[in-house]
C-alpha cells in the first residue's frame, strides 16, 4: 500500500484553507491516509511584541492576532487589564462593548457562510453573505474609524461615544439581516447539495470532545450546550436573554446549524442591547497616561466566547508599565491540530476545504 | 449507499435566481465611490499654527512611524522645537494614538485615505495644514 500513497501539500496557498496553513496529506486515490498540519505562516511575534510595548501602545495590536473576528482579542485585553489594575468600567460602556462584540460575531458568522458554502461549490450564498457583511462594517466604520480593525475596545472603556442615530441604523440592519436569514436557510442551510455533502461527514467523537478541550461549535454541535457568556459571565450577558444552540449530529451540518441558530440569537441580543443602551454614562474610565499605566506584580485569566469558540488570555504584570506576559489561548489551536489531523483520515480529498471550515480554524489566531 | 429525494431542497435554492433581475451591490469604481463615514481613521493632517513639537506622537507611536523634522518656516512661537511630525505610511497602523496624545489636538486622521503613487519616497507623508 505505501508504494501506492501520493503525498499532497494542502495550502498553504489554497482557497480551501482557513488562512495560511498547510495539511501534508497521504492520499490513496482520492481517500486521505494521513494528514498531518503544518503552521507557521502566519506568526507575527504578538505575545513577545506585546512584552516590549505600554500598555497602550499594545491595546492597538492585539486586535490584528484574529483576522475574521478582532474584537474578542481587544475584550479579553482590555479586561485582563481592568482586573489587574482595579479598574470598573460603566454600565454604559459595557453595554457598548457587548455591542461591539455581538456585531464582531455576526460579521464573523456571515464570513463563514461565505467560506462553508464556497468550500462546495455553491459560490451565490457567499457573495450574498459578504455584502450583509459589509452593511455590518459601514456601521463599525462610522462608530470606531475602522472597519476591521477597530481598535476600539480600551482598558477603562470604549474609545468614543455613540454617534447620532446610531442605534436607529442598527435596528434598522437587525430588520434587513432578520429578513435575510430565511433566504440563506433556502439556499443553503437547507439545500440538498450542502446537506447531502455535509450529513455524517467530519464526525467528532462526542465522549471525547470534552476531555480533548474543544469549544465552540464542536462542542454545542454534539449536543453539549457549552458557551463561555453562560458559564463564565462577562459584560451585561447575564441580563440578556439568549438561548445557546445545540444540535446532535456531530457532523459537519450540525456545526452549520449551530452556527445558523447563533446568528439568529446575536441578533435577539443587539436588539435587545439597542433597547436597553444607558442614554447617560461615562464611556471612559479616568486611566493614567501611557508611560504611567502600571499594573501590579500579579496574573488573571480572562475568557470570551468569539465566533469560533471560548478564547482566553492568561496576562501577567511586574508592577512596571509594560505587561510581563501575555498568552493567548484561542479557540482554533486545539480544532486545528488534534481534530482536524483525526476527522481527516478516510475522508476524501474533496471534502477536506468543507471540515476545514466547519472546524473554524483560523490559522492567524493559532501562530499568533 | 441508500438513495433519498429531497425534493424541498433541491428546489428551494433556485430562488436564488429572482435576484438575478436586482439591481447589483458593487459599486463601479472609480466612477462611483463609495461615501467614507465620518471619523474614519484616515490621512493625518496638523494645524501648524497650534503645533508645538512637542513629541508625543512620536513617543506613543509603536511602530515607530513618527519622525520630526525641522519645519522651515516659523508658524507658532510655541513650538520651541521647530518640528513637526512626518508620518512614514509604511509603518503607521492608523491607530491614532497619536492624535489621542497631542496636547493642542492639532494632530488629527481626516476621511481623506487614497494614495497611490509608484514613488516609495512619497510614503513618508507630511501631513496637510488644514
Amino acid at each position: 500500500m505505501e508504494n501506492r500513497l501520493v503525498k499532497i501539500y494542502h495550502g498553504p496557498q489554497h482557497p480551501g484553507i482557513t488562512g495560511n496553513m498547510s495539511l501534508e496529506l497521504d492520499l490513496l486515490g482520492e481517500t486521505i491516509k494521513g494528514a498531518r498540519t503544518h503552521v507557521g505562516y502566519l506568526h507575527r511575534g504578538f505575545e513577545k511584541l506585546v512584552e516590549r510595548r505600554t500598555i497602550i501602545q499594545a491595546f492597538t495590536i492585539v486586535c490584528r492576532i484574529c483576522v475574521p473576528e478582532p474584537d474578542p482579542n481587544e475584550e479579553n485585553f482590555a479586561r485582563a487589564i481592568e482586573t489587574l489594575a482595579g479598574i470598573e468600567i460603566s454600565d454604559k460602556a459595557k453595554y457598548i462593548r457587548t455591542m461591539v462584540l455581538e456585531m464582531g460575531r455576526v460579521a464573523s458568522l456571515l464570513l463563514w457562510i461565505g467560506g462553508q458554502s464556497g468550500s462546495i461549490g455553491l459560490g451565490t450564498v457567499g457573495q450574498w453573505s459578504l455584502f450583509d457583511r459589509d452593511l455590518i462594517l459601514d456601521l463599525f466604520e462610522e462608530l470606531t474609524g475602522g472597519r476591521v480593525y477597530h481598535m476600539y475596545i480600551y482598558p477603562g472603556g470604549v474609545r468614543r461615544e455613540l454617534p447620532d442615530g446610531f442605534l436607529d441604523k442598527l435596528s434598522e440592519l437587525l430588520d434587513y439581516l432578520e429578513d435575510r436569514l430565511p433566504l440563506y436557510d433556502k439556499v443553503f442551510f437547507d439545500n440538498a447539495s450542502f446537506k447531502k455533502r455535509a450529513i455524517g461527514v467530519g464526525v467528532v467523537n462526542r465522549d471525547e470532545a470534552l476531555k480533548n478541550g474543544y469549544v465552540g461549535q464542536v462542542l454545542r454541535g454534539c449536543g453539549i450546550k457549552r458557551d463561555t457568556r453562560r458559564d463564565n459571565p462577562y459584560l451585561v450577558y447575564e441580563d440578556l436573554d439568549f438561548e445557546i444552540p445545540t444540535f446532535d449530529g456531530c457532523d459537519v451540518y450540525a456545526r452549520a446549524m449551530v452556527r445558523r441558530g447563533e446568528i439568529r440569537e446575536s441578533l435577539k441580543i443587539l436588539r435587545q442591547i439597542v433597547a436597553k443602551m444607558p442614554k447617560d454614562g461615562k464611556i471612559m474610565q479616568k486611566i493614567p497616561k501611557h508611560r504611567k499605566f502600571k499594573i501590579p506584580k500579579n496574573d488573571t485569566f480572562v475568557s470570551t466566547e468569539s465566533a469560533r469558540g471560548e478564547y482566553s488570555y492568561y496576562m501577567a504584570g511586574d508592577g512596571t508599565e509594560k505587561i510581563r506576559r501575555m498568552q493567548v489561548k484561542g479557540a482554533s489551536l486545539i480544532h486545528g491540530f488534534t481534530l482536524l489531523e483525526k476527522l481527516l483520515i478516510d475522508e476524501e480529498l474533496s471534502n477536506v476545504a468543507m471540515i476545514m471550515n466547519s472546524l473554524g480554524i483560523c490559522p492567524p489566531e493559532i501562530e499568533r | 449507499m441508500k438513495f433519498s429525494l429531497d425534493i424541498k431542497g433541491s428546489l428551494t435554492p433556485f430562488v436564488a435566481v429572482a435576484r438575478v433581475f436586482e439591481e447589483p451591490k458593487t459599486i463601479c469604481y472609480p466612477f462611483e465611490k463609495k461615501e467614507i463615514a465620518k471619523g474614519y481613521r484616515g490621512f493625518h493632517t496638523n494645524l501648524l499654527d497650534k503645533c508645538i513639537g512637542c513629541a508625543n506622537c512620536q513617543d506613543v507611536c509603536m511602530n515607530d512611524a513618527i519622525d520630526m523634522i525641522p519645519i522651515k518656516e516659523d508658524r507658532n512661537p510655541k513650538n520651541n522645537s521647530g518640528c513637526i511630525p512626518r508620518i512614514d505610511y509604511g509603518r503607521c497602523c492608523w491607530c491614532s494614538l497619536c492624535t489621542d496624545v497631542c496636547p493642542p489636538s492639532s494632530l488629527q486622521l481626516e476621511e481623506d485615505c487614497i494614495w497611490a503613487s509608484d514613488d516609495s519616497n512619497n510614503f513618508l507623508y507630511m501631513p496637510k495644514d488644514k
